[in-house]
Order: C-alpha cells, then structure tokens, then sequence
C-alpha cells in the first residue's frame, strides 16, 4: 500500500490533488487513472471542439508513475450555426 | 431509542399517544457496528427488521469483479431492510458507514403490530415507498446529473433528511463516509470524486474536513445543484 495523487486536467484547469488515494498496487494506480478519465470528459463535454482530458499520477517522491490522456476533437461538416 | 424514527413518521402524518406507545414497546436487540462491518448479508433470509439508531448506513451490491455500488443511504430512524419483511430474500446487502447503532427487531412484533394498528403498518408502508422515491432520484442523477450537481444533489438530500431529525448545528453534520463510499454513492472514479469535492470547496459551496461538512449557504447549493425535495415527501398528511 502507498499513497498516489491523482492531477487532473480538463484542458483548461490543471488541478492538483493534494490528499491521494492509497493504492495497493502500480495496476491500481493505472486503473484509477483511466477510470477517471471519461467521468472527466463527461463532466465538462459539450464545452469546447477540441480538447485534452489527463490524468497523471504521482508517487510520494513526486514521480509520474502512469500518465492517462483522452483526447476530443470536434469539427462541423456544414458551416456551423 | 426509537425517537428518530418517531420524529420521522410524525413529519408524515400524525402519530397518536397510542400509536407512539405501541412502537416504543417494540422488543429489540441492540447492535453496534464498526465501519464497514455488515448488517443483513445479501442473499439472507432475514427474520427481524434493522432501525438505524445512531449512524449511517448504506445499501450495497457488489459485481463479481469487487466492484461496489451503494444504492442507498440510512440515516437514524430509517428502517433499512422493512422491503425484506415482505421480500423474504436480501437482493442486496447493508453496510455501516463509519460506526453505527442498531436495533433488530423481530418479523413477529411487526406483523402484530401492523395487524393489530392497520395505520401504522400503512406508516411502515410509506417508508418502503419513500425509499423507492429516492431510489428514483438517484437513479436520475446517476444517469443524467453532472458530477458536481450530483454530488451537490446528494448533500442537499443529506442536510434535509439529518435537518429533520435535529441532526444539522449550525449548517454542520457529522458524515463518515469515506470518497471511496461517496464514489460507490454516484457511481463516479474515486479521482474524479476526489476532484468534484475539491471543486465544490473552492467555489464554497461546503467544508468538508474529515467526519465533518458544513454547508454555511444551503440555498445556494440547492440553486446549483438544481435540488427539488419533493420525493422526500416532508408534507404532513393522513396516510
């Protein structure tokens, strides 16, 4: 068991997580960083046509150990309303 | 012992000195239970109905991979299994959040209570429904609330049904769930849980430090979380 912090980006507010998660193991950690990832999206989707959802988690030493990214990209096929 | 649930079912409809009496005398055998300690197993056969005295509970079912869903939060006062006096099996199972109190009391008492009082066995009835109420408004924000507003959703639910039973000091209550339970709750990841919480300080709509939330301005979370209390169903009424 060790401590992760999750930060979160929904292209265009990085936030920080100062508290962390206790984790098991590193598979864990990969796991709750993808599963946030569409909540994420979800969250802040229709807003934007293009944008990067991430997600990056530190260890307590401060090293990235899994970087998560879901990218959305929008385009019209007409002129747009 | 039984105040909560007496203070609850008087907020619905009148209670007579009687009626009072007769659910006071209820036989009961008292239960405490450490976080996350279980209460009625799924897949049980229960022969008595759990009141909650002190603490919280909470509904669970699990997936076969451990995955959890909460479908359900009890406050004191709340019955947390009377479906099951009709249902016989347990579908799901119930889980204390942080520590709790309980009292089990006997199918029989029940069923001679309700056979002998037909209005508070209607009362008991009304319980069942108004959980159904809320299973439907989860079931709402689980499928079509933003994450914030749904977890603002669920807090505004939280500060009324506590404020009801005297629960609430000073836009303050004491809830021990931890944001692994409040995921399981909204069906959201732990880090985007973690996230929206964080979000919802920043913007002070509450403090939340440890056991402990306060909500300084409650209409305004209600504005934002668009919050309509109607399925809680605080209307004082003959049942």
């Amino acid at each position: 068991m060790a401590r992760y912090f999750f930060d979160t980006s929904d292209g265009n507010k990085l936030m920080r997580d100062e508290v962390g998660i206790e984790l098991d193991d590193l598979e864990r950690v990969r796991a709750e960083a993808i599963d946030a990832l569409p909540d994420i999206a979800r969250d802040k989707l229709p807003d934007g046509n293009d944008r990067v959802f991430s997600v990056q988690a530190r260890d307590r030493e401060g090293r990235v150990v899994f970087t998560a990214t879901l990218a959305f990209k929008g385009e019209w096929g007409v002129p747009p309303p | 012992m039984f105040e909560h649930l007496l203070s609850v079912l008087d907020r619905r409809d009148h209670v007579s000195d009687a009626e009072r009496s007769l659910i006071e005398q209820l036989p009961r055998r008292m239960r405490s239970f450490t976080n996350g300690e279980e209460l009625v197993a799924e897949g049980s056969r229960p022969t008595e109905s759990c009141l909650v005295t002190t603490g919280f509970t909470a509904r669970a079912q699990f997936l076969p991979d451990g995955k959890r869903q909460l479908t359900a939060l009890h406050v004191p006062g709340d019955f947390v299994d009377l479906h099951a006096f009709l249902l016989k099996l347990m579908d799901h199972s119930v889980v204390s959040i942080g520590r709790c109190q309980a009292a089990f009391i006997p199918h029989a008492s029940i069923l001679a209570l309700v056979d002998t009082v037909p209005h508070i066995g209607r009362l008991f009835w009304l319980s069942t429904v108004i959980d159904a109420a809320v299973q439907r408004t989860w079931i709402t924000s689980l499928g079509r609330r933003s994450p914030s507003r749904h977890i603002a959703y669920l807090l505004c639910e939280l500060y009324m049904r506590l404020e009801v039973l005297g629960l609430v000091r000073d836009g303050s209550f004491e809830f021990p769930a931890t944001q692994t339970d409040i995921a399981d709750m909204v069906g959201l990841s732990l880090v985007h849980v973690n996230r929206t919480i964080q979000e919802l300080r920043a913007s002070g709509f509450v403090v939340w430090r440890n056991s402990l939330i306060t909500i300084h301005d409650i209409d305004r979370l209600r504005d934002y979380a668009e919050f309509d209390p109607t399925y809680l169903n605080l209307i004082k009424e003959p049942r």
